[in-house]
């Protein structure tokens, strides 16, 4: 039984830097396993010590995401073999495209009964592809998933999420497409161990040939009009008892409109 | 001489990183204030294998090339100096010396306590009357029924207040000089030794620094590194690595206080615009990082002859001799770029500041630098 955890080698927007005009300049930022895919990482190899499965990342993007760097970089993280789905036309590919490359992927590697994604991308960060994953393999998708079980015998996946109106569990059917929740678990760096062990992992580098798969066209169904930061104000507590403070902190935010009660 | 790292020595660069800004770097203030040693931060240092990076898997370690170590060290010593000199002391000077001069026995016993964080190094080399002139240890190691038994007064001795296992240098001969110096592996609780208080310092405050008095302390025959009459040898070899690693500590510090300052300089604004955009600033902030890569470049050659198996001696003390003054010179110039706010604790450039100087001094002043570099060039 294998367990696939999707990553993305994606520049680290905290090394970007934004023009005055809302340009988003990327060319300095170095690209990395981001803390999101990190935290998948970590749920997916609790998941596969539970289980007895074994853990191969799946990656799909341009050159840069097959450098033995990048491979290297997500297998410290605790992965057992790694598989890259690399083409030009992944370089700069939207949703659908890498869940297309992703679907070939697990495909590929068969035997896969869950495949653990980030929250979202750290560049990109649209947070479709594993709903589009999900679909094109025909398998349901559960995103934000803060805790979860693997009763692989029964066939059976038990999550948690945690909503507006507490925790909230499911149980699904494998197999099965699931997004970890930001933070859901502490995902530690790699020791010194990890690093040296990365370079005699497997790794397979695959082309959309090599899967006969046929990337669709790119088509970009959003434009970027305009970047505009948010107004901002401010509005000045002057209390020192808390419980008056936490009021008018919290009055002061709804009469913003700002959304209070965990999640909307 | 262009520098690549390798892959691995970039993801030591980014997991320590990493590790740091979560786990060292929340503490160093604390630990500068309360002038306390990172004790906490140990078995998190050994889970991650930094300890154990001088020391072979053989052994229980994680070992890699030196220059793999240098950049672990720079990383921590960027989050906290404390840390970084606690760690450099363990797995540069004692643990090496361990690895290199120890018997199988000797290695067996502490490497792999040492990797595993249960152990951690101290190095006794100065004595009141031996600071640079360390050849003039005064400290006796006389030899009794097959013991040796240790007296004299070892001070500004680093983890001193902690350790468990000590390199302790002391005359077994009373030929002058350096000769008659030998090393010996001294266990924490030895009877006859004594831990003084801690020195009261400008920086590293985190960094415990003791007198030692070892006063009729009976160590076994075993107990003796390397062969009788080499300690100074086996010393002078430890400090040849260890200054590559003060150089990337002070490399660390100096980093830390760049990043800092470069973003307050974006974002500070004074008459009316981000201060970035003074002259004045810029040019700091330009000189600043040249300074930051000419000393990167003289650690990782340093590191890297050693790795080569090449004389690295002067290049370790080249480094040290640069980053040293470099650490200073940078701190200096980040605390500028803070102006006020930067002299208060508000931000740890005030911390970097008094951090940067010690590396100055310690493992060898600048003058001691500049007479083992001239010392090789004029032979
Ligand atoms: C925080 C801290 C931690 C330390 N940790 C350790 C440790 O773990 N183990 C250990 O053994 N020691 C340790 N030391 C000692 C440290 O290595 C010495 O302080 C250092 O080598 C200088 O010796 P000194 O203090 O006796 O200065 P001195 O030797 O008295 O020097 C005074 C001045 O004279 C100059 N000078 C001396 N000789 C010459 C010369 N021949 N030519 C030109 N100038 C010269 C020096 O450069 C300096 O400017 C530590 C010191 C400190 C402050």
């Amino acid at each position: 039984m294998k367990i696939a955890v999707a990553y993305k080698w994606a520049a680290d927007p905290s090394e970007a830097s934004v023009s005055p005009d809302g340009q988003v300049d990327f060319s300095r930022a170095k690209p990395k396993i981001s803390e999101y895919d990190a935290v998948a990482i970590a749920m997916g190899r609790a998941l596969a010590d539970a289980a007895g499965a074994e853990l191969v990342g799946i990656s799909a993007g341009g050159s840069a995401a097959a450098t033995p760097l990048a491979l290297k970089a997500a297998l410290s993280r605790g992965l057992d073999s790694a598989v890259v789905v690399q083409s030009p036309d992944l370089e700069s590919a939207g949703t659908f495209q890498t869940a297309q490359a992703l679907a070939a992927a697990v495909r590929h590697l068969g035997d896969v009964t869950l495949v653990v994604c980030g929250d979202s991308s750290i560049d990109a960060g649209a947070q479709m592809v594993p709903a589009v994953l999900g679909g094109l393999l025909g398998w349901p998708a559960l995103t934000d998933v803060g805790a979860a079980q693997l009763a692989a015998a029964d066939n059976r996946l038990t999550a948690e999420r945690s909503i507006a109106e507490g925790i909230q569990t499911l149980v699904a059917t494998l197999p099965i497409v699931i997004s970890a929740a930001a933070g859901a678990l502490a995902a530690p760096a790699p020791g010194m161990k990890d690093i040296l062990a990365a370079a005699k992992k497997p790794s397979q580098v695959l082309s959309p040939a090599d899967l006969s798969l046929e990337l669709a066209a790119a088509a970009p169904v959003t434009a970027q009009v305009k970047v505009s930061g948010p107004a901002r104000r401010c509005v000045q507590i002057d209390t020192t008892d808390p419980a008056t403070a936490a009021a008018e902190l919290l009055a002061a935010l709804a009469a913003a409109g700002t959304p209070i009660g965990g999640r909307s | 001489m262009p520098f690549h790292l390798t892959d691995e020595q970039e993801l030591v660069r980014t997991s320590v990183r990493e590790f740091a800004d979560a786990e060292i770097a929340p503490l160093a203030a604390t630990l500068d204030r309360e002038h306390r040693p990172p004790l906490e931060s140990i078995p998190k240092l050994a889970d991650m294998g930094i300890l154990g990076m001088t020391i072979p898997e053989q052994y229980g370690g994680s070992v890699s090339d030196y220059l793999s170590f240098i950049v672990a060290l720079e990383e921590i010593s960027r989050a906290c100096a404390s840390t970084g000199v606690m760690v450099e002391v363990h797995a540069s000077l004692v643990s090496t010396s361990i690895l290199h001069f120890g018997t199988e026995e000797q290695r067996q016993k502490y490497l792999p306590d040492m990797a595993a964080g249960k152990k951690i190094g101290a190095f006794c080399l100065t004595e009141p009357g031996a600071g640079s002139d360390a050849g003039a240890l005064a400290s006796t190691a006389t030899k009794e029924d097959g013991h040796y038994v240790i007296n004299g007064q070892k001070i500004f001795i680093t983890n001193g207040s902690f350790a468990e296992v000590f390199i302790v240098m002391a005359r077994t001969s009373d030929q002058p000089g350096t000769r008659g110096i030998s090393a010996f592996l001294v266990d924490r609780g030895t009877p006859g030794m004594q831990i003084g208080e801690p020195e009261v310092k400008m920086g590293i405050r985190g960094s415990s620094t003791t007198p030692i008095l070892f006063d009729q302390v009976r160590i076994p025959e075993s107990a003796l590194l390397g062969e009788e009459g080499h300690g100074f040898k086996i010393a002078m070899k430890g400090l040849d690595g260890g200054r590559t690693g003060i150089a990337a500590q002070a490399l660390g510090i100096a980093q830390g206080a760049f990043d800092q300052a470069r973003v307050y300089a974006m974002e500070r604004v004074q008459f009316g615009q981000p201060i970035a955009k003074l002259q004045a600033i810029q040019w700091m902030i330009a000189d600043m990082s040249v300074d930051l890569e000419a000393g990167r470049a003289l650690v990782y050659q340093a590191a890297d002859l050693e790795d080569r198996g090449q004389p690295f001696a002067d290049a370790a003390a080249k480094a040290k001799l640069f980053c040293g003054p470099m650490a200073t010179r940078v701190t200096h110039a980040a605390m500028q770029v803070f102006g006020g706010i930067g002299y208060t604790d508000a931000y740890p450039v005030e911390r970097m500041y008094r951090d940067a100087r010690i590396t100055e001094i310690y493992e060898g002043t600048n003058e001691i630098q500049r007479l083992v570099i001239a010392r090789s060039l004029l032979r």
